[in-house]
C-alpha cells in the first residue's frame, strides 16, 4: 500500500488496523469539471467520521464513488481491505454491508413507504411470493423499531413532506444494521428533534462497531457528533483531524482565513420603491407584504421551506399567484410568465439555485447560454444578429471573467461550477433587469467565485438595481443585506435591519414562538 | 400506490363503459342480448392483443417502449403456422424463440445503453425479416386439437387462458422482481442507488415481453387458423393503445398490466360497437383514435383534479 | 459535439456508397445516385418534421396518415388539372398544418404524451381518409396529380432535388440563424430552464408539431406526384423510416441535439442500403434484417446513452 502525500498524520498507520473504507488517488470528472482530483479518504470501524468541505468540494462525488454508484476514473477503493474499484453496482456494496443515504437520489416517488423500505427484502410467504398484505405491518414494525410513529407506511412517497421522506430514507439505511453507513447531508431537511433522533442512532451504530460517515454543513453537528473530521477542498483531501475548531475548519475548507469573508456593504439604498408586494398568496405564501427599494439588497431568511422559493418564483411569473398585487416602480403589473417578467417595462430577473436543472443548457455553447433570455433584443425579423451577439456576450464574459478568456463556443458543461453560475448571472445581467431575484446563487460554487459574486451583488446595488437575496447559508444574508425579511409559514415573521452580522439573530427570529420545525 | 389504483380503475371504467355501450348497441340493433357465442368470439379475438398488451405494459412500467412486439409476433406466427402441425412440441420452441427475441432487446437496452424506442425499432425490422424468411407467403395451418384447447369456438377455453394470464400477472406483481419493475420505472437512478440491479431486471422485462408476443402469436394462429408474416404489425400500435387506455403511465412506475388487459378488451369492443351501430367500417380507426385520446385526456383530468384536491 | 455526429452520419453515407460502388460497379454513378436521391428526398421531407419534434423530446406517429391524407386531398381537389394545382397544394399542406396544430395543442396544452396524441391522431386521419374517400373508391379518387407536379421528377437534374435542397436550406436557416431555432434547442435541452429564460415553451412546441404536419403533407404531395396516383398505405413505410433517418442522422432521441444536414445524410444512407441490397438481389426478408442490423450498428457507433452517473 502506497501512502499518498495528502494523507494527514492521523491516518499514518493504515497497516495497524483494518480500515472500513479506504479510497486513494481517486480522480473523477463530469464533462469538463474535475470533481475529484487525486482524492484520498479513510475511515475506521467504530468511528463517526465527518466529511467536511464547501459546496462543490467533491464530498457528494466521493460518496457516490464509495458506495458504487459511479466509477472512479482513476484510483482505488477498498471496503474492509477488499478492493472494489471496478465494481460499479450499489447492490454489490450493499451485500458487503455498505448502506448509503443520498442527498438527492432518495425514495422512489411512486412506491409506498412500505415498498420503499422493504424493496430489497420484502416479507415472503410460501412459494417465495411477496405478501403484499404484510408489507405495511412489516414496515410499520421497522419504523416503530426506530422510534418513528408519525409516518403512514401505506402513503406514497411522493406525498410525504421533505423531512418525512428523509426520515424514511434514513430508516431504510439504518434498518439493514450496516457495517458502513454513509449519510450525505442527512440533517439538511430535518428538524432539531429529528436530528437528535438520528444522532442517537449514529452513536449506537458506532458503539456496535460500525463505521459511520456523514457530511453536514452545520458545524455544530460535526463538532458534537464526529470522532474525526476529514476536510475536502477543490476535489481533494486537505486534512484529517481528531479535533478541529470551527475557525480552523473554515480556513481549511475555503483556503483562506475566516475574517473578511464578506465584503462590507458600502452603499445605501435610495428611497424609491422598485418593487412593492401586497398580500401575496402563492404556493405556501399566505399574505406577504414588503417593499424593495432601488439600490437595496433585501435578504430573505427563515428555515428551509417557509415559502422562500414560492416568493421568488411567483414574483417571476413562474408560479401561479392566487391573490395579491405586485407593483413595479409604483405601477401594478400582471406577470403571468417569465416572459412577462423579463419584458423591458417590468425588468425582473431570476437567478435560480439549481443551475443544472433550472439555469443551464449544458450541451449548448457558453454564448447560447448567455444569450438565451435576450434573443429577440438582438434580432431583426426573427434572425439573430450574430455579430452583435458575439460582441455583447464577449463584453459580459470579460466583465465577469468567465472561463479564463477561452472560446465562448465551448459547451457550458466544460466549465467549473463557479463559472457555470457566472454564465447564468451573465444571462440575466444582459436583460438589464432593474430587479434581480437571486435565489441561493452561491450554492455549490468555490470560494473565489463566491467572493466575486458578493462583489458583483454589491456593484449591482450600487448601480441602483433592487436585489432580493436568498441563501441557504444564513451567514451570507446576515452580512450582505441591507435589510432581512424572515419568512415563517408563508408570512413575513420579522424584519431585521442590516447588516445583521450575527446569523444567530436570523435563526432566532425564524424559530420564535416555540416552533420546533 | 393510491394514485396507481386510481389510474387502473380508470382503465376499468373505460372497459365498463364500452361494455355497456356494446350491449346497448347490440341489443337495439338485433333485438336480443348478445349470446355466449358473441362473448366467446370477442374473447378469442382479443386474446392475442391481451398477451401483447401485458408484455407491453411491463416494458412501459419500466419507462421503456417495445416497438418490436410486431416483429416478434410475426416471427412466432410464422414458426407456429409452419411447424406445429408436424409436432406439438414446436409450441414450446415458439415460446423460446419469442423469449430469446425479447432477451436480445433487453440486452441491447440494458447493457448496450441504446434507447428502447430505437433498439426495438431496429429489431422490429430484423424480426419481421426473420418472419418473412420462415413464411414468405401467408399460409400454414394449426392442428384442430390445438385449436380446441386454445380457442375453442364452442366452449370457453379462452376464459381459462385469460384467467391464467391474469393470474400470471398477479403472481409476478407479488415477486421481488415485480416490485423492482415498479422501482425502476419510478426512478431508475434512485432504484439503482438503493441496490436494484436495474440492468438485469430490464433484461428480464424485455424477455417477458417477447414471451408474451410468442403466446399472442400462438393464439393468433389458433383463431385465424393460418399464418401471415405481417400478422404482427397491427399489434405495435394497438398494444401501446391498450396500455395507454389501461392507465399505465408512459413515464413508468404507475399502472398495472390488468389495466392494459382491460384496455385491450375495450379496444376490441369499440370495433364491435362500431360494427353494430352500422358505422362504415372505414371510419373504424377514426373512432379508435378518438377513443385513445379521449381516454387519456380523461385520465389526465382525473389526475389533475386529484392533485388539486390534495393541495387544497 | 452534435456537429461531430453530422460528420459521422455523412461518413456513414460515403461508406455505404463506397462499399456499394466496389461490390456493384455503377452503384455510385450519377444515374443511380439520382434515383437514390429522389427516393431519399421523400424520407428527407418526413424526417425534417420528425426531427423538429424529436428536437424537443417529442415524436410524431401521425406521419403515415397525414401523408396519405394529404396525397389524396391533392389529387381529389386538383382533379389532375393544372389550373387547380396551386389551390390543391395549399389545401393539402393546410390539412397537414391543421393536424400538426392539433397534435401540438394536445401535447403542449393538454399535456397528452406525444406518443398517445400523435398515435390517436394517426387513427383519426386514417379513419377520415378512408371514410371520406370511401376506401379510395370515390368519384374523384381516380384522379392523377396535375402535370406540373409530375414534372418534378423529369430531367437529368430533377426539380424535386432542388425542392429538397430548399427544405434543407429552410431547416438549416431556421434552426441555426433564427431566434426560433435557438429556442427550439433550448427547449429540447432543458425545458424548465427555457421557460425560466422567457421562452414560450408551449408556443414553440405547437409550432414544431405544426411544421411536422406540413412536412408530412409535403412528402405526400411529392409521393403522389412521383407515383401519379395516390394509394392506401402510401405513408406506412415512412413512420419508422423517418425516425430511423433522424437517429442515423445523429439527432439525439432525447432532444436538443442534431442538425438537418445529418438527417439528409441519414435519409441517403438508409436509401443507399436498401438500394444496394436490391441491386444485390437480396430477398425482402434479408433486406429487412440487414436494414435493422445496419441501424443497430449505427446506434452502437454513436447513439448510445451516457453511462450511469
Amino acid at each position: 500500500m502506497t501512502e499518498t502525500s495528502s494523507m494527514a498524520p492521523a491516518q499514518a498507520e493504515p497497516g495497524s488496523e483494518t480500515l472500513a473504507v479506504r479510497a486513494s488517488g481517486v480522480d473523477r470528472a463530469f464533462g469538463g469539471v474535475q470533481a475529484l482530483r487525486d482524492a484520498s479518504f479513510a475511515a475506521r470501524p467504530g468511528e463517526i467520521h465527518a466529511l467536511a468541505g464547501e459546496n462543490g468540494a467533491g464530498k457528494s462525488t466521493l460518496i457516490k464513488v464509495l458506495c458504487g454508484l459511479i466509477k472512479a476514473d482513476k484510483g482505488t477503493v477498498e471496503i474492509f481491505g477488499t478492493e472494489v474499484s471496478r465494481v460499479v453496482e450499489p447492490a454489490a456494496r450493499r451485500r458487503m454491508g455498505v448502506a448509503t443515504a443520498f442527498q438527492e437520489l432518495s425514495l422512489l416517488p411512486d412506491l409506498t413507504v412500505a415498498e420503499n423500505l422493504l424493496l430489497q427484502d420484502p416479507p415472503r410467504g410460501r412459494l417465495g411470493l411477496v405478501q403484499r398484505r404484510r408489507l405495511a405491518p412489516a414496515a410499520e414494525e421497522i419504523l416503530n423499531r426506530y422510534g418513528v410513529d408519525d409516518i403512514d407506511p401505506r402513503a406514497t412517497a411522493a406525498d410525504l413532506s421533505v423531512a418525512q421522506r428523509q426520515v424514511v430514507e434514513l430508516v431504510r439505511v439504518l434498518a439493514g444494521e450496516p457495517r458502513v453507513v454513509i449519510l450525505d447531508e442527512p440533517t439538511a431537511a430535518l428538524a432539531d428533534r429529528q436530528v437528535d433522533w438520528l444522532a442517537g442512532h449514529m452513536r449506537r451504530l458506532r458503539d456496535a462497531g460500525s463505521c459511520v460517515i456523514f457530511t453536514s454543513h452545520r458545524w455544530r453537528e460535526i463538532e458534537s457528533l464526529a470522532d474525526r473530521v476529514t476536510v475536502f477542498r477543490n476535489g481533494t483531501h486537505v486534512a484529517t483531524r481528531d479535533t478541529l475548531s470551527e475557525a480552523e475548519a473554515v480556513t481549511l475548507m475555503s483556503g483562506r482565513s475566516f475574517a473578511g469573508a464578506y465584503p462590507q456593504i458600502t452603499t445605501e439604498p435610495t428611497d424609491d420603491n422598485a418593487l412593492s408586494v401586497t398580500n401575496l398568496h402563492s404556493g405556501r405564501l399566505a399574505g406577504v407584504d414588503f417593499d424593495l427599494r432601488r439600490g437595496e439588497i433585501l435578504g430573505v431568511g427563515g428555515l428551509a421551506g417557509q415559502g422562500q422559493r414560492d416568493l421568488f418564483l411567483s414574483l417571476f411569473g413562474a408560479q401561479r399567484v392566487r391573490r395579491g398585487t405586485i407593483a413595479v416602480d409604483g405601477k401594478a403589473v400582471t406577470i403571468r410568465s417569465p416572459k412577462d417578467a423579463i419584458r423591458a417595462g417590468v425588468g425582473i430577473a431570476y437567478v435560480p439555485e439549481d443551475r443544472k436543472a433550472e439555469g443551464l443548457f449544458l450541451p449548448l455553447s457558453i454564448r447560447d447560454n448567455i444569450a438565451a433570455a435576450t434573443l429577440s433584443r438582438r434580432a431583426t425579423a426573427g434572425f439573430v444578429n450574430r455579430g452583435k451577439e458575439r460582441a455583447v456576450v464577449k463584453s459580459i464574459v470579460d466583465q465577469l471573467n468567465i472561463g479564463a478568456g477561452r472560446s465562448t463556443n465551448r459547451a457550458a458543461d466544460t466549465l467549473s461550477g463557479g463559472n457555470q453560475q457566472k454564465v447564468v448571472m451573465a444571462r440575466w445581467l444582459l436583460t438589464e433587469a432593474r430587479i434581480l431575484l437571486l435565489f441561493d446563487v452561491t450554492r455549490g460554487v468555490d470560494a473565489a467565485t463566491k467572493h466575486d459574486i458578493y462583489e458583483l451583488v454589491g456593484t449591482l446595488a450600487a448601480q441602483g438595481r433592487a436585489i432580493l437575496y436568498y441563501s441557504s447559508e444564513t451567514e451570507e444574508i446576515a452580512h450582505l443585506c441591507h435589510r432581512v425579511l424572515v419568512l415563517r409559514e408563508g408570512r413575513v415573521a420579522a424584519e431585521l435591519a442590516g447588516p445583521v452580522g450575527d446569523a444567530e439573530r436570523i435563526v432566532a427570529a425564524s424559530i420564535k414562538e416555540g416552533q420546533d420545525a | 400506490m393510491r394514485d396507481a389504483l386510481r389510474r387502473v380503475s380508470l382503465g376499468y371504467l373505460v372497459l365498463a363503459a364500452t361494455a355497456v355501450a356494446y350491449i346497448v348497441v347490440y341489443t337495439s340493433r338485433l333485438g336480443r342480448f348478445p349470446t355466449s357465442f358473441d362473448y366467446l368470439s370477442i374473447l378469442n379475438t382479443t386474446l392475442p392483443l391481451v398477451f401483447v398488451a401485458i408484455g407491453q405494459s411491463l416494458v412501459v412500467l419500466t419507462g421503456g417502449i417495445d416497438l418490436s412486439v410486431g416483429g416478434m409476433v410475426s416471427v412466432c406466427v410464422a414458426v407456429t403456422a409452419t411447424t406445429v402441425s408436424s409436432s406439438i412440441t414446436w409450441l414450446f420452441v415458439v415460446l423460446a424463440i419469442g423469449t430469446a427475441c425479447g432477451a436480445l432487446n433487453g440486452l441491447i437496452v440494458a447493457y448496450g445503453r441504446i434507447a428502447p424506442i430505437l433498439t426495438t425499432l431496429a429489431t422490429l425490422s430484423i424480426f419481421t425479416g426473420l418472419g418473412l424468411r420462415v413464411l414468405p407467403v401467408p399460409g400454414g395451418s394449426i392442428p384442430q386439437e390445438v385449436r380446441l384447447v386454445l380457442t375453442n369456438p364452442a366452449t370457453p377455453t379462452g376464459l381459462i387462458w385469460l384467467g391464467l394470464a391474469v393470474a400470471g400477472w398477479l403472481v409476478l406483481r407479488r415477486t421481488r422482481f415485480g416490485m423492482r419493475v415498479y422501482a425502476i420505472g419510478s426512478d431508475e437512478a434512485s432504484a439503482r442507488a438503493v441496490g436494484v440491479p436495474a440492468a438485469a431486471v430490464k433484461l428480464k422485462v424485455y424477455a417477458l415481453s417477447g414471451l408474451c408476443s410468442a403466446l399472442a402469436a400462438v393464439f393468433y394462429v389458433s383463431t385465424t387458423t393460418s399464418g401471415d408474416a405481417n400478422a404482427g404489425n397491427p399489434f405495435i400500435l394497438t398494444s401501446i393503445a391498450s396500455v395507454v387506455v389501461g392507465g399505465v403511465a408512459f413515464s413508468g412506475g404507475r399502472g398495472s398490466a390488468l389495466g392494459a388487459v382491460a384496455g385491450a378488451v375495450a379496444l376490441t369492443l369499440v370495433i364491435d360497437i362500431l360494427f353494430f351501430s352500422g358505422i362504415d367500417p372505414l371510419y373504424q380507426s377514426l373512432f379508435q383514435g378518438l377513443f385513445l385520446v379521449v381516454a387519456v385526456l380523461l385520465g389526465t383530468v382525473a389526475a389533475l383534479a386529484a392533485r388539486r384536491r390534495r393541495q387544497a | 459535439m452534435s456537429s461531430r455526429r453530422v460528420l459521422y452520419a455523412l461518413g456513414g453515407t460515403v461508406a455505404v456508397l463506397l462499399v456499394g460502388a466496389i461490390l456493384h460497379p455503377g452503384f455510385a454513378s450519377w444515374s443511380s445516385l439520382r434515383v437514390m436521391l429522389v427516393v431519399a428526398s421523400f424520407t428527407g421531407f418526413v424526417a425534417a418534421g420528425q426531427m423538429l419534434v424529436v428536437l424537443v423530446g417529442g415524436i410524431d406517429l401521425s406521419i403515415p396518415w397525414v401523408l396519405n391524407g394529404a396525397a389524396i386531398v391533392l389529387t381529389t381537389s386538383s382533379l389532375g388539372q393544372t389550373s387547380r394545382a396551386p389551390l390543391a397544394i395549399l389545401l393539402a399542406l393546410g390539412v397537414g398544418a391543421l393536424v400538426g396544430l392539433g397534435n401540438g395543442m394536445g401535447v403542449a396544452w393538454l399535456g397528452v404524451p406525444a406518443v398517445v396524441m400523435t398515435l390517436g391522431m394517426n387513427g383519426v386521419m386514417q379513419g377520415l381518409t378512408l371514410g371520406l374517400s370511401k376506401g379510395l373508391t370515390c368519384a374523384s379518387c381516380g384522379s392523377y396529380a396535375p402535370e406540373p407536379l409530375r414534372g418534378l421528377f423529369d430531367g437529368a437534374l430533377p426539380a424535386q432535388l432542388f425542392l429538397w435542397a430548399g427544405v434543407g436550406l429552410f431547416m438549416t436557416v431556421l434552426l441555426t440563424l433564427t431566434t426560433f431555432g435557438r429556442r427550439v434547442y433550448a427547449v429540447g435541452v432543458n425545458p424548465r430552464a427555457a421557460f425560466l429564460s422567457g421562452v414560450g415553451v408551449r408556443g414553440v412546441t405547437v409550432a414544431l408539431y405544426t411544421l411536422s404536419g406540413v412536412f408530412a403533407a409535403l412528402a405526400g404531395i411529392a409521393l403522389v406526384a412521383y407515383g401519379g396516383q395516390p394509394s392506401l398505405g402510401l405513408g406506412d413505410p415512412y413512420l419508422f423510416e423517418s425516425i430511423a433517418a433522424v437517429v442515423v442522422g445523429g439527432v439525439s432521441i432525447l432532444g436538443g441535439r442534431g442538425h438537418y444536414l445529418g438527417v439528409i445524410a441519414g435519409s441517403l444512407t438508409l436509401v443507399a442500403v436498401t438500394t444496394f441490397l436490391q441491386a444485390q438481389r437480396v430477398p425482402e426478408y434479408g433486406r429487412l434484417m440487414i436494414y435493422g442490423l445496419v441501424i443497430l450498428a449505427i446506434l452502437f457507433a454513436y447513439g448510445r446513452e451516457k453511462a450511469h452517473d
